[in-house]
């Protein structure tokens, strides 16, 4: 490598000075490409990175998607049978897509609902609003831990305070993380509770919103909900775009807190097996890699398409405020 | 000394100086870890790692052997880790697939052949020759249940048997007689019945039931089927019992379930360790378990517990003397040999007998066995007995080495269960998924 470099950088300037005077347009190109590599070797731990640790893994991935590993012997080529078997005979991969769905569909409105609720409010205050910013965020920070979905799963286990608490009020839950009906359900709580992250995004919106709109639309005798609906609403698609899109793909893949809440393997019955987790079991407790990747290729393909799904709608509900004009 | 270039050229010059000087700093940073490594392969500082899974009973005299043995070799540390089965399992098949087996690793029998195959423990018969691991006092019949292709791979750390810990005061108190050898499957059902009829209350102020439900636990389905002359694998590719042997089991057991004399589902799902099991949790009179894990119970729930045979069917008894776990060397380990002679003193040193008693059941030593079972007191007294008792009542013989699938046949079980108890499917449709499941899982 030092070799190279030292004979490069003493080389370059003669090549470049000759091609200058030859041809002036050519020889500019050319230095700018012998420019760039120190460039690209100051990029290079990345680079090694991405390749070493993505795109390797990614491509061994995919080819262990069509054979039959089991960590312990070498894997076996078996063409599409992974891909067959999960969509033809497993009936738990469907459950498991089923209760994936189901808590998107569920915790991501809500999540989104409360973050933008709450940056609403933050928005108006005018003394404290870096206080409770940051208090509000601070869940985001701690929520993917393990330490708070066990301790999510203490508050809701059967003798936890919340079931506790309900019983007290007359609501007998039994716990719910022993409760396939609800089980789910404590995990979409965990996952809103962490609403500080897009609610931060939001308030920056909505600061980007400027006062005089709304000063106008108060002269015009716009009440507050027409205001929300006609300027904060339009306004802010961008943002709310955003954190639709990063929330769902975030959402296809939660797995710590269904895997720390029911101590790794998705009961009661399944009703917290998510996809993610049904694709560790596999892979990890009965030991088909194979089968396992071929889930991740299927989920990678299953979110590009929802993401690329979200981003055609968008074109009917997103308002730029810089293609106004246009 | 020669003039620094002018014009346009020393600005690229100084920057593949930079550059230079970047990859110099990388090899150096490269340099001082493998410097790093190289560093703790030295021999002044061993650090063994050593992972086991068990109850706090087990968790604590495992640590205090340990000890005895970091003090005994100055310069060697121990790292142990312990979880309960489950994640346990999982994890190890995470380090197994990293190449990060731990040096000194406790295994299930049903691990051995495939860690053993995938070379991911490695072959003993290197240190057993030379004496490193002394078998001498072992059984050889028994140390055969670690072998793989001939080799040794890990050898046993106790002979066990699964049987039935029960509140002999709440028995009394029911007025059902002391489960004997041959107590039957519909004696139990009876016993429950009576114990529920009671009308006891657990601390929480829910009905006390006379046992946890088992439907969703391998070892006593299999128990079950044995005493009814079947086993849970025909060979290494077919299931031993059919989809109406598992219907009778789940639905005879959903039936007591219902009518309130065995634990309630919820229950029955949250219960994953000694402490969370129904009987822990002083919500059910009797739990079915082990014979290693039995003293944990009398250390939570007080001198009450005794240990009984699982019920029989007409008298045949479907338990079996197997390997409790074994312990094996990581094929990647830096140190083979300390880690040999770790496993050497945890089986042979009777100081370490003494501590670890019969915590892994009976010990394959039979030196160590003899001298523990002389001290032996309480709980891990009984369990001997009870081994004795068993051996002389007549038990089949056990069965081959269960396939590897069978860990996931095990957790299907248990899911399976849970379907039938949270009414999601009737014992009979999560039966035929099951077999289903088990089938795909065998074949392939």
């Amino acid at each position: 490598m030092r070799v190279t470099s030292t004979v490069s950088t003493t080389r370059a300037p003669e090549r470049a000075a000759r091609t200058t005077r030859s041809r002036p347009r050519k020889s500019k190109r050319r230095q700018i490409r012998e420019q760039q590599w120190p460039a690209y070797v100051f990029l290079s731990p990345w680079m090694i990175g991405a390749v070493v640790l993505t795109l390797v893994p990614m491509a061994v991935s995919l080819y262990l998607s069509f054979t039959d590993y089991n960590l312990f012997d070498p894997p076996h080529w078996v063409g599409l049978r992974n891909y067959r078997e999960m969509l033809t005979e497993d009936p738990r991969y469907w459950r498991s897509v089923g209760t994936t769905m189901l808590y998107v569909v569920v915790a991501v409105p809500l999540k989104l609902g409360l973050a933008l609720g709450v940056a609403m409010l933050l928005r108006n205050l005018s003394r404290g609003r870096g206080f409770y910013r940051s208090a509000f965020y601070a869940p985001s920070l701690l929520g993917a831990s393990m330490s708070i979905a066990l301790v999510w799963k203490a508050l809701f286990n059967d003798g936890g305070t919340v079931t506790d608490v309900l019983d007290s009020v007359g609501i007998h839950t039994g716990g719910w993380v022993g409760n396939p009906d609800l089980a789910v359900y404590g995990i979409v709580l965990l996952t809103v509770w962490q609403f500080g992250a897009p609610m931060v995004i939001f308030l920056a919106g909505l600061q980007q919103i400027s006062p005089d709109l709304y000063e106008a639309a108060a002269l015009d005798g716009a009440s507050r909900l027409r205001q929300f609906v006609s300027i904060t609403v339009p306004m802010l698609s961008p943002v709310v775009f955003f954190n639709l899109v990063l929330e769902v793909i975030n959402s296809f893949q939660v797995f710590t807190p269904a895997f720390a809440v029911s101590g790794g393997d998705g009961g009661p019955a399944d009703s917290t097996m998510f996809y993610t987790l049904y694709l560790y079991e596999r892979g990890f407790t009965a030991s088909h890699m194979g089968y396992a990747a071929a889930m991740a290729w299927l989920l990678l393909i299953a979110i590009g398409a929802i993401t690329l799904i979200l981003f055609r709608t968008s074109r009917s509900w997103v308002f730029y405020a810089d293609e106004e004009g246009r | 000394m020669p003039e620094p270039p002018n014009g346009p050229f020393p600005r690229p010059g100084r920057r593949a100086v930079l550059a230079v000087a970047a990859v110099g700093l990388s090899t150096a940073l490269t340099g001082t870890l493998s410097a790093c490594s190289a560093a703790s392969g030295d021999t002044s500082g061993i650090t063994l790692r050593f992972s086991w899974w068990g109850n706090d009973d087990r968790a604590a005299r495992t640590e205090k052997a340990v000890r005895l043995f970091e003090k005994e070799h100055p310069g060697v540390t121990v790292r142990t880790s312990n979880g309960d089965f489950g994640s346990y399992l999982q994890k190890l098949a995470t380090q197994a697939a990293g190449g990060g087996v731990p040096d000194v690793v406790q295994l299930d029998y049903r691990q051995i052949s495939q860690y053993a195959s995938g070379k991911a423990i490695m072959p003993l018969d290197g240190v057993i020759e030379d004496r490193t691991i002394r078998t001498s006092d072992m059984d050889k019949d028994f140390l055969r249940t670690g072998t793989y292709t001939g080799g040794q791979f890990a050898l046993p750390m106790g002979r066990g048997i699964t049987g039935y810990a029960y509140d002999s005061a709440v028995y009394k108190k029911a007025g059902i007689p002391t489960p004997r050898p041959g107590w039957t499957w519909q004696d139990w059902a009876k016993a429950n019945r009576k114990i529920a009829a009671l009308g006891l209350k657990s601390p929480d102020g829910r009905p006390y039931t006379g046992s946890n439900d088992g439907g969703d636990n391998e070892d006593v389905f299999e128990t079950w089927l044995r005493s009814r002359g079947k086993n849970l694998y025909a060979n290494q590719t077919k299931l031993g019992f059919t989809e109406d042997d598992l219907t009778a089991f789940w639905s005879f057991r959903d039936r007591l379930r219902r009518e309130g004399a065995i634990a309630q589902a919820r229950d029955t799902v949250q219960a994953k360790s000694t402490e969370t099991s129904p009987i822990g949790r002083r919500l059910a009179a009797a739990d079915f378990t082990w014979d290693a894990p039995f003293p944990g119970y009398t250390a939570l729930l007080g001198e009450d517990i005794h240990f009984a045979p699982v019920p029989t069917t007409d008298g045949r008894q479907g338990a079996y003397f197997k390997p409790s776990m074994l312990l094996g060397i990581g094929s990647q380990s830096g140190h083979p040999k300390e880690a040999a002679q770790l496993i050497d003193f945890l089986l042979n040193d009777p100081r370490a007998g003494d501590i670890l008693g019969f915590s892994r059941s009976t010990p394959p030593n039979r030196k160590i066995a003899a001298r523990v079972a002389k001290t032996l007191e309480g709980p891990e007294r009984e369990i001997y007995d009870y081994a004795q008792t068993m051996e002389k009542y007549g038990l089949d013989a056990p069965p081959t080495a269960p396939p590897p699938g069978d860990l996931a046949i095990q957790t299907a079980l248990k899911r399976g269960y849970q379907r039938v108890i949270y009414g999601m499917a009737t014992p009979r449709q999560a039966a035929r998924e099951l077999i289903d499941e088990a089938n795909r899982e065998l074949e392939s």
